[in-house]
C-alpha cells in the first residue's frame, strides 16, 4: 500500500463497492430521516435537515484530521501516497464544511430567525473552512513543482492542526445560541434519546464516511497517474487500460 | 553572536528604507478616517467600534508588511547563506521576527493611541491598548515568519499570506480586543491578558521551528 502502484491496483477493486455501499445507506438514511423519524417536539418538521447537517459536520472534523495526520507522515517520511490523500481529502472537507454552513444556515433562519449568528461553532466552522482553503491555495500555487507544493501544503495542514484546538477554545468564549451536542456518549440531559431518531443519523454518518472513502480514492488515484506520469507503472498503466 | 548581527542587519535595511516603517502608519490613518465617514461621526457610535477598530487596524498593517520578511532575502540569495552558514535556522527566523518587530510592531504600538483619540476610546483603556499590542504584535511578526517563509517565491502572495494567517490571528483578536473592550466595560482584562500572553509563548516557541521546516522546503 505505500507504494504508489500498488496503491493505485488494490484501491481500483475498492471503489466499485464502497460507492454502492455508500450509496445504499444514503437512500436508507434519507427516507429514514425523512419520512419515518418521528417529528421533533420542538422544532417540528423542520429538524430533519440534521441528517444532513450534522454528518456534514462530522465530516468536516474528521477529514480535517486525516488531513493533519497524512500531512505528519507526507512530511516526515515523504510518503508519496500520503501526499496523495491529504490532497485528496483537501477538496471533499471544504465541501463539506461548506455543506454544514449551507444547511446549518437553512435550519437557522425557521428556528432562531436569522440565516447567520456569531455563534461559537458557525464561527469555527467558518475558520476550518480557511483552514481548508489554506492548504488548497498553498498547494496551487506552486502548480509548478507537486512535491514541493504537497510538503508546504503538509507543512500548513500540521499547523491548522496545532491551532485548531486553540481557535476552537478561543472562539467559544461567545455566549452561543446553538443547541448542544446532538448525541452525547456520556448521556447527558440534552441530546436525542429517540432510537428511531438515531438511527438515520448514524446511518448517514456512515454513508458519508463511505462517500468520502470513494471520493477521497478515486482522488488520490488520479492525483498519483498525474504527478507521477512519467514513471513506468503509470505508463503500463495506461497501455493497459 | 549571529542573532544580533543579523537583527542589526535587518533594522538598519528597514531603517534605510523610512517607508517601510511609516507606510503602515500612514495606511491606518487612511482607513480611520473611512470610519467615521461610514459610520456618520456620532462620538457614540465610533466609541462602541473602537475596541475592535484600533485592533483591527494594527492587524491589518502589520498583515500588509508580512510578505516581504524573507522575499528580499530569497530574491538575492541571502537566505541561502543563513542556511548554508551553519547557523541555527530557526534562531535566523527569531532574528528576522525580532527585527520586523522593532521597524513594524513598536510602531504600531506607539501610533495606537493616535488611533484611539480619533475614534473616542475611553481614556482608562490606553494602558491596556498598548499592553495589549505590546504582547500580540510579537505573535503577529512570529506568524508572520511562517506565512512569508511559505510564499516567499510566489508573485502576488500576499493575498494567500493573508488566508494561511488570518485562522491563526482569530484568536489573538479575541483575547486582544476583549481585553480592551472588558475595560471599556469596567471590567478586569487580566484574563485576556493571560491568555494572549499564552498565545505569545507558544507562537514565540513553534512559529520558529515552522518558518525555518518551510524556508527548508522552498530552499531544496
Amino acid at each position: 500500500m505505500g507504494s504508489p502502484p500498488s496503491f493505485y491496483r488494490i484501491t481500483g477493486y475498492w471503489l466499485k463497492p464502497l460507492l454502492i455501499l455508500a450509496m445504499l445507506l444514503m437512500v436508507y438514511g434519507l427516507v429514514d430521516g425523512l419520512f419515518f423519524a418521528p417529528p421533533d417536539y420542538q422544532q417540528g418538521d423542520s429538524y430533519r435537515i440534521m441528517f444532513v447537517h450534522v454528518p456534514a459536520a462530522w465530516m468536516s472534523m474528521f477529514i480535517y484530521g486525516i488531513i493533519g495526520v497524512s500531512g505528519i507522515i507526507a512530511f516526515v517520511w515523504r510518503m508519496k501516497v500520503a501526499e496523495a490523500v491529504m490532497m485528496a481529502s483537501a477538496p471533499i472537507g471544504a465541501l463539506f464544511t461548506a455543506l454544514t454552513l449551507l444547511t446549518g444556515m437553512l435550519w437557522g433562519k425557521p428556528m432562531w430567525g436569522t440565516y447567520w449568528d456569531w455563534d461559537a461553532r458557525m464561527t469555527s466552522e467558518l475558520i476550518l473552512l480557511f483552514l481548508y482553503i489554506g492548504v488548497m491555495g498553498i498547494y496551487s500555487a506552486y502548480d509548478d513543482d507537486p512535491r514541493k507544493a504537497a510538503r508546504l501544503a503538509a507543512l500548513v495542514a500540521i499547523i491548522g492542526l496545532v491551532n485548531l484546538p486553540i481557535i476552537r477554545y478561543s472562539v467559544v468564549w461567545w455566549t452561543s445560541i446553538h443547541q448542544g451536542a446532538s448525541i452525547s456518549l456520556m448521556g447527558g440531559n440534552s441530546g436525542i434519546k429517540e432510537w428511531s431518531m438515531l438511527r438515520p443519523l448514524l446511518v448517514m454518518a456512515l454513508a458519508t464516511k463511505f462517500y468520502y472513502l470513494y471520493s477521497m480514492l478515486h482522488r488520490a488515484r488520479s492525483y498519483l497517474l498525474r504527478t507521477e506520469q512519467n514513471k513506468s507503472w503509470v505508463i503500463k498503466q495506461v497501455i493497459e487500460d | 553572536m549571529r542573532f544580533w548581527i543579523l537583527l542589526q542587519r535587518d533594522v538598519l535595511v528597514a531603517w534605510r528604507k523610512k517607508s517601510n516603517i511609516y507606510q503602515p502608519l500612514v495606511f491606518q490613518l487612511l482607513i480611520v478616517t473611512m470610519f467615521p465617514l461610514g459610520l456618520g461621526a456620532g462620538a457614540q457610535t465610533l466609541q462602541k467600534i473602537a475596541p475592535a477598530v484600533v485592533w483591527i487596524l494594527a492587524l491589518i498593517s502589520t498583515l500588509i508588511t508580512l510578505e516581504n520578511i524573507f522575499k528580499d532575502d530569497y530574491e538575492d540569495g541571502s537566505l541561502a547563506l543563513y542556511v548554508l552558514s551553519g547557523m541555527s535556522l530557526p534562531l535566523a527566523v527569531l532574528g528576522k521576527a525580532a527585527a520586523h518587530w522593532l521597524t513594524t510592531g513598536l510602531p504600531v504600538i506607539l501610533f495606537a493611541p493616535v488611533i484611539a483619540v480619533l475614534l473616542h476610546l475611553p481614556s482608562t483603556a490606553y494602558g491596556v491598548l498598548m499592553l495589549s499590542l505590546l504582547i500580540a504584535t510579537p505573535i503577529f511578526s512570529l506568524l508572520g515568519t511562517v506565512g512569508s517563509a511559505l510564499i516567499m517565491n510566489i508573485k502576488n502572495g500576499g493575498m494567500l499570506l493573508s488566508v494561511l494567517i488570518m485562522p491563526l490571528l482569530a484568536p489573538v483578536l479575541i483575547f486582544g480586543a476583549g481585553a480592551v473592550l472588558e475595560t471599556t466595560l469596567g471590567n478586569n482584562p487580566s484574563g485576556h491578558l493571560s491568555l494572549l500572553a499564552g498565545c505569545f509563548v507558544l507562537s514565540l516557541s513553534l512559529a520558529p521551528l515552522a518558518a525555518a521546516a518551510a524556508i527548508k522546503v522552498n530552499l531544496e
